[in-house]
């Protein structure tokens, strides 16, 4: 597979130099300013933080008044998360290949293929719009409140589960679909009998696990008017009230721990139930009932206006809102105010992911070690105290790990806007300090799973612990590092399209600004300049991972792994 | 699993009573010029004033983002709005009926006000080329439009003399973000400015004023334009009949930081709409 080295460019032969000068062109291009941390200024702001966080707003008044933000968080969770998998079904059926449908088939007619192209090109459309961005617009389109933030992730999520769903139904075993085909089925029946009994497991799995990424989802969208608990740390950290956003922090860390726990135990009941033995179909019976009881609850709760949003009314008004968007500002004046901006956008996604890259890699290495260190120990049969500060170091790190994700980049944004000031190296820490949380879990799952036999070999020959870490850890697991490092990025370059509406740099700002405006015509626009970023770093990226899967020694076992697996899941998610 | 859809239907139970049908209820809703939990504390006594003149229930809608108002009084979704002049000519060309009925003495003649740091050296609107700056709302008209203009007016483009420009999002945070140093200059609404250092939530001895627009129409109360007839009447009674010598009424005029509601118009606001159209943040 490999290509002979000299038909590359010098550039690219050197990619530990390319990426450095990347980092560094990216350091400029977001003011980066790492001195701005360390400021009498910015210390000052730190040590407000660190004061005011603690003892954390526990009135009961405040508590009562942050009950209803929060259920109403996970409300629109739910029924965001139900409407894109009721969106994300038809289209995967159709974006799938056609010969997983009809296997037998040599040929497959045009109108099929333009359906599956017409499927892929939606999905896409969806996923590459960040969810706030659709809120923005929903929030005008429906009016304030809950509507907004639901359609808003159920139309941002269907692209991702749309995706993931055709990518599940082409890599199960063929046999079933072949057995139905060879015997006269429709595609549909094969579909409905071959295919989806099979995948159930598996859609309902990487589902119930987007779900906790919708709750944090909805968290920030009430940042614009579209329900749940953003507007109120929004607020706070607006005003001040460091005690208040101490105590919205911890109540939504609970709430994602919480719901990341059940999810979890939900999922491996549902991975045991496989085929179609009556045990399994109760038990997938039992949790599309509940969720259904759940989606009810929710809409009740939300008193969600379906009737009003399916009515003629609605559709004009989303009409009227879409055709007003026609045609887009291409204006040189206009393109050439918002270049700026593009740079800045690219810029804070690289840096951002830069520095998560780091940090989380320090953070990873605490965790993992515990981690390895605590079966080293077994085996030798030491006793718990000789490994106890390790695992400190450990669970340490964890919860950092843990807290960093919890809190959105937005959030994040909002803090940092206040210690580096404002515009994109704010964006930048801020999409740092969240991506380091995500990063740093898959990179330290990825360094428990490395094989141990040259770690021990290593220290048999008496090597120091950090001598192990590089030669026989890192080279392991580098192309998988550096795999989820990449994917990070695409979804990294989402959310620094949209910092900017915090003030944190990027084409957020322009953003807002034309929607506050109604010029409709440069949103769209705006919107276009988006998608067109993120596919481009979505194919730039993509090329890369496999660059490096080609050249490392890591082999794929199987398409299976890339998208069900814990660690690959959380990978595209985060 | 089961457990959790229980809990949420207990959820429910509680939200239950919090539901009210559309139709024996107004719905207020303010833009966001100030922080929606303090904007929700300047209205609770209004809303209950209101609501006896009327014979309804009050509803208040907070709202975080002021498009978002004007396109709630065009869906019908809102009765009654606290529109800034510029939200509600945004307002009136969405609708071409949002009509303005009262406003305070004194947004008939309103100002915003430029602050920096006391520390500063600047001593005009002039020495603020390279500075960064704060507006408040994209939306706002004393915390951006009308700055602009003026801005503009003196020979200063924002969006070429400034090193930055941010949008705080309202006129308390833009007011704290210079009292902390972080813009060098900033503007804001007279009137919240004054609350502000009453309150002592400003420090008057960090900030001072450097310069004051000249006077223009600003905020208004504003209804749908196809509410009753009858009830836009009433409303506009209720407003007037607001009286700061009468010991139950000061309470509320206090608390919208004026001594009397006056009648106003559409025509009030043509200043405003050309003003938008010479900043750019409209077009025709």
């Amino acid at each position: 597979m490999s290509s002979p080295r000299s038909a590359r460019p010098w550039l690219l032969r050197w990619p530990g130099l390319l990426l450095a000068m990347v980092v560094g062109l990216s350091y400029r291009g977001s003011e980066g300013d790492f001195s701005a941390l360390f400021t009498p200024g910015a210390r000052k702001t730190l040590a407000d933080f660190a004061r005011g966080f603690w003892p954390p707003a526990h009135s009961p008044e405040f508590l009562s008044l942050m009950l209803r933000p929060l259920l109403e968080t996970v409300a629109i969770a739910v029924l965001g998360i139900s409407l894109a998998v009721v969106l994300a079904l038809p289209l995967s059926v159709l974006a799938t290949s056609p010969f997983t449908l009809s296997p037998l088939a040599n040929r497959v007619g045009p109108a099929r293929r333009l359906a599956q192209g017409a499927a892929r090109l939606v999905l896409n459309l969806m996923r590459s719009i960040p969810e706030l961005i659709w809120a923005l617009i929903f929030v005008r389109v429906v009016g304030l409140g809950p509507a907004a933030g639901v359609l808003a992730i159920g139309i941002g999520y269907a692209g991702v589960l749309g995706k993931v769903f055709a990518e599940i139904f082409e890599s199960l075993p063929k046999y079933p679909a072949e057995g139905l085909a060879a015997v006269g089925a429709s595609p549909l029946k094969t579909f409905i009998f071959g295919v989806l009994p099979e995948s159930m497991p598996l859609l309902g799995s990487y589902t119930l696990y987007r779900f906790d990424c919708a709750i944090r989802a909805s968290a920030i969208l009430g940042l614009v008017g579209a329900g749940g608990l953003g507007l109120q740390l929004e607020l706070s950290l607006k005003m001040f009230g460091y005690d208040e956003v101490a105590a919205l922090v911890i109540a939504l860390f609970l709430l994602v721990a919480s719901v990341d726990l059940a999810s979890g135990l939900v999922r491996r009941k549902l991975q045991q139930s496989s085929g179609l033995l009556r045990r399994s179909l109760a038990i997938r019976l039992a949790g599309v009932g509940s969720w259904l009881v759940a989606c009810l609850a929710a809409g009740v709760f939300l008193r969600f206006p379906i009737s009003e949003l399916l009515s003629l009314e609605a559709a004009k008004s989303i009409g009227t809102f879409a055709s007003a968007m026609f045609p887009p500002d291409l204006s040189p004046t206009f393109l050439a105010s918002i270049g700026p901006a593009i740079v800045e956008t690219l810029s804070i996604s690289v840096l951002g992911t830069a520095i998560a890259a780091m940090l989380g890699m320090g953070l990873a290495y605490f965790v993992a070690a515990g981690h390895r260190r605590g079966e080293e120990a077994q085996r030798r049969g030491r006793g718990p105290t000789s490994r106890l500060w390790v695992n400190a170091a450990s669970w340490v790190a964890r919860a950092v790990l843990n807290l960093f994700r919890t809190l959105p980049e937005l959030l994040w944004a909002l803090l940092f806007i206040f210690v580096v000031g404002l515009g994109p190296f704010a964006g930048a820490l801020a999409l740092g300090m969240h991506t380091a949380g995500v990063l740093g879990r898959l990179y330290s799952e990825v360094l428990e799973e490395v094989p141990s036999g040259p770690s021990l070999a290593l220290r048999g020959s008496g090597a120091t612990s950090s001598g192990v870490a590089i030669f026989a850890v890192f080279p392991q697991a580098f192309p998988q590092l550096i795999a989820y490092t990449l994917y990070r990025w695409e979804v990294n370059i989402r959310a620094s399209a949209i910092l900017g509406v915090v003030g944190a740099g990027g084409l957020g700002k322009a953003l807002l600004i034309s929607l506050s405006l109604f010029q409709h015509h440069r949103t769209l626009t705006l919107i276009g300049v988006v998608v067109t970023i993120v596919a481009g770093v979505d194919l730039l990226s993509g090329w890369l991972r496999r660059r490096v899967q080609e050249s490392g020694t890591h082999t794929e076992d199987g398409r299976a792994g890339e998208w069900a697996g814990p660690p690959a899941a959380s990978a595209t998610a985060w | 699993m089961k457990r959790w859809s229980s809990i949420l239907l207990a959820a429910m139970g509680i939200a239950a009573p919090l539901v009210a049908s559309a139709e024996d209820t107004l719905r207020v809703s303010a833009i966001p010029d100030e922080s929606p939990t303090e904007l929700q504390r300047k209205f609770a006594p209004l809303a209950a004033y209101l609501g006896k003149a009327i014979g309804m229930k009050v509803s208040f809608v907070p709202v975080s983002d002021y498009a978002a108002t004007v396109e709630g009084l065009a869906a019908k979704k809102l009765d009654l709005v606290w529109y800034g002049g510029f939200t509600f000519v945004q307002a009136r060309r969405r609708t071409g009926t949002a009509n303005p009925i009262v406003q305070r003495e004194e947004d008939a003649k309103f100002h915003s006000k430029f602050i920096v740091a006391e520390s500063s050296k600047a001593k005009s609107l002039d020495d603020l080329k390279g500075a960064n700056f704060a507006f408040g709302s994209v939306s706002s008209t004393s915390g951006h439009l009308m700055p602009r203009y003026f801005l503009l007016k003196s020979g200063i483009d924002p969006d070429k003399d400034f090193a930055k420009v941010a949008f705080s999002g309202a006129h308390d945070v833009t007011a704290k973000w210079v009292e902390a140093g972080k813009v060098d200059a900033g503007v804001l609404n007279e009137s919240v400015l004054q609350k502000l250092i009453d309150e002592k939530k400003i420090d008057h001895a960090k900030v001072r004023v450097l310069w004051t627009t000249p006077p223009y129409f600003d905020y208004n109360w504003t209804v749908r334009g196809d509410l009753d007839p009858k009830l836009v009447e009433k409303l506009k009674k209720a407003f007037l009949a607001l009286d700061y010598s009468n010991p139950e009424h000061k309470p509320i005029l206090d608390l919208q930081r004026t001594h009397k509601f006056i009648p106003t118009s559409p025509e009030n606001y043509k200043s405003i709409e050309e003003a938008a159209k010479s900043a750019g943040l409209i077009k025709d």
